[in-house]
């Protein structure tokens, strides 16, 4: 029989470096997807609006898979070495600004359609219009969408065990390579993997009544 | 450069038959998919509150657990049992678990978006339950429907690349080989991405003019009509 709290022990530090690289991922995936969606949003140019438009296809229409193998592989191969955990970030991180410039792009718009006008009446330039009203709005459109593109990437980050990224999932494959319990230690992962979905879940709910209520 | 067209003729064929692979899992597993969809959709209308709160349980669990537990859950757990599904098998039915409790939000928003006076007016008219649904309500719901299921379509193409972790020789795994041996990983996955991005990209832009259409069809009905019918929601779905 096997030893549970070992086992438990080391699923834990394998969801916490999940963890780890779906919370990198976020960030950077939010901070890329707002920029662009920004400058899309304030430059107006139907030359950047193609550009975002063909990388945000690309990136969308390619598995994430496929990505995650060119990051690791592909950039080592033309000398720029990054660590499986590292890549992986980096990887769903671009991969997941693509999902939300669209995301953070119809929020923009779909508050300017009604708050733009009146903006602009009152005296606000197109910039401070945008800085002043139009994000700070866009806030309670953009969340729910957001809150999902969490939750998918969570999953997604069962992908980073393919270059080797000491997440749940690679954990739970060398425990099995050790332990051969296959059924217990994929069941105690796929319980984590649903616990962490959940927290998420009710996480993204509070977060989206606080903004209704304000 | 002269190197790498000699690399391709060598790729080339055998992307091609891995390609094809990855196409009939993802054929597989949408058509399996949207089968289940229909039946779990079917249960969740269903008078049997057990029912009911089963497909809510299956929905929320197949969404919130990554697809590769549940292929590694079929490929390497089942044997346990004395159930041996090969590579390819399990992968479909992978595929299908997860993608039909996609499929059957999708659906559900679809019919969702037929408004319940429509169901009233045609029992009204005497209709029955079937005829109802088959002349009123799935005539307008797959309207509605058609942008979002061309979306779960690539997202199964997608998805089936997470296949060749569990040994099926699609795409990404006969690229994974080919590197392997040539030792060009950047050239290789490039090559096999266009591959994906040769079958995704068309459907992507399918999808979206589906999308335009149907919004256009909308404006041009009377206004009694569109008013109140909600637009297909695909957000709490996007992958």
């Amino acid at each position: 029989m096997v030893d549970l709290g070992f086992v438990l022990s080391v699923l834990l530090d394998g969801a916490k470096t999940s963890v780890i690289i779906a919370s990198g991922a976020l960030v950077l995936a939010i901070a890329l997807g707002f920029m662009l969606a920004s400058a899309s949003f304030l430059l107006r140019s139907r030359l950047l609006d193609t550009l975002i438009a063909i990388y945000a296809e690309t990136l969308r229409n390619i598995p994430s898979l496929i990505w995650l193998l060119l990051v690791y592989f592909g950039l080592a191969h033309v000398g720029i070495r990054l660590p499986p955990m590292p890549a992986a970030t980096v990887g769903l991180g671009v991969i997941g600004s693509a999902v939300l410039v669209e995301v953070f792009a119809t929020a923009f718009r779909s508050v300017a359609a009604k708050q733009g006008e009146p903006a602009l009446a009152l005296g606000l330039s197109h910039i401070l219009a945008f800085r002043l009203v139009i994000v700070p709005n866009s806030w309670r459109v953009s969340l729910p969408p957001v809150g999902n593109y969490a939750l998918a990437l969570v999953k997604d980050t069962t992908l980073a065990a393919a270059i080797a990224a000491p997440e749940l999932m690679f954990q739970a494959r060398m425990l099995v390579n050790r332990t051969f319990e296959t059924g217990l230690i994929y069941g105690l992962a796929a319980c984590i993997y649903l616990g962490v979905a959940f927290i998420l879940f009710r996480l993204t709910r509070l977060v989206e009544q606080a903004a209704s209520q304000r | 450069m002269n190197g790498l067209a000699l690399y391709l003729v060598d790729w080339g064929p055998r992307l091609f038959e891995a390609a094809s692979l990855t196409l009939l899992l993802t054929a597989a597993g949408f058509g399996g998919a949207f089968l289940l969809g229909l039946a779990l959709e079917a249960m969740r209308t269903s008078r049997s509150a057990r029912l009911r709160g089963f497909v809510g349980c299956y929905v929320w669990v197949l969404r919130a657990i990554p697809l590769l537990i549940v292929l590694y859950m079929l490929y390497f757990v089942l044997p346990g049992i004395g159930l041996t599904l090969s590579p390819f098998l399990a992968g479909t039915l992978g595929l299908v678990l997860v993608h039909g409790a996609y499929l059957a939000e999708v659906l559900r928003a679809g019919m969702q978006t037929v408004e319940q006076g429509q169901w009233e007016a045609a029992r009204a008219l005497g209709l029955s339950r079937l005829l109802c649904l088959r002349l009123v309500v799935i005539p307008q719901a797959v309207r509605q429907m058609s942008g979002p299921l061309i979306v779960a379509l690539i997202s199964v193409l997608k998805d089936s690349s997470v296949c060749a972790l569990i040994g099926v020789n699609e795409l990404t795994l006969t690229a994974r080989a080919i590197m392997s041996e040539s030792f060009m990983p950047l050239h290789v996955f490039l090559f096999a991405g266009l591959f994906y991005l040769a079958l995704g990209w068309p459907a992507s832009l399918l999808a979206r003019a589906v999308e335009r259409r149907m919004n256009s069809l909308q404006g041009r009905q009377p206004r009694h009509l569109s008013t109140s019918r909600r637009p297909v929601r695909l957000a709490p779905l996007a992958r």
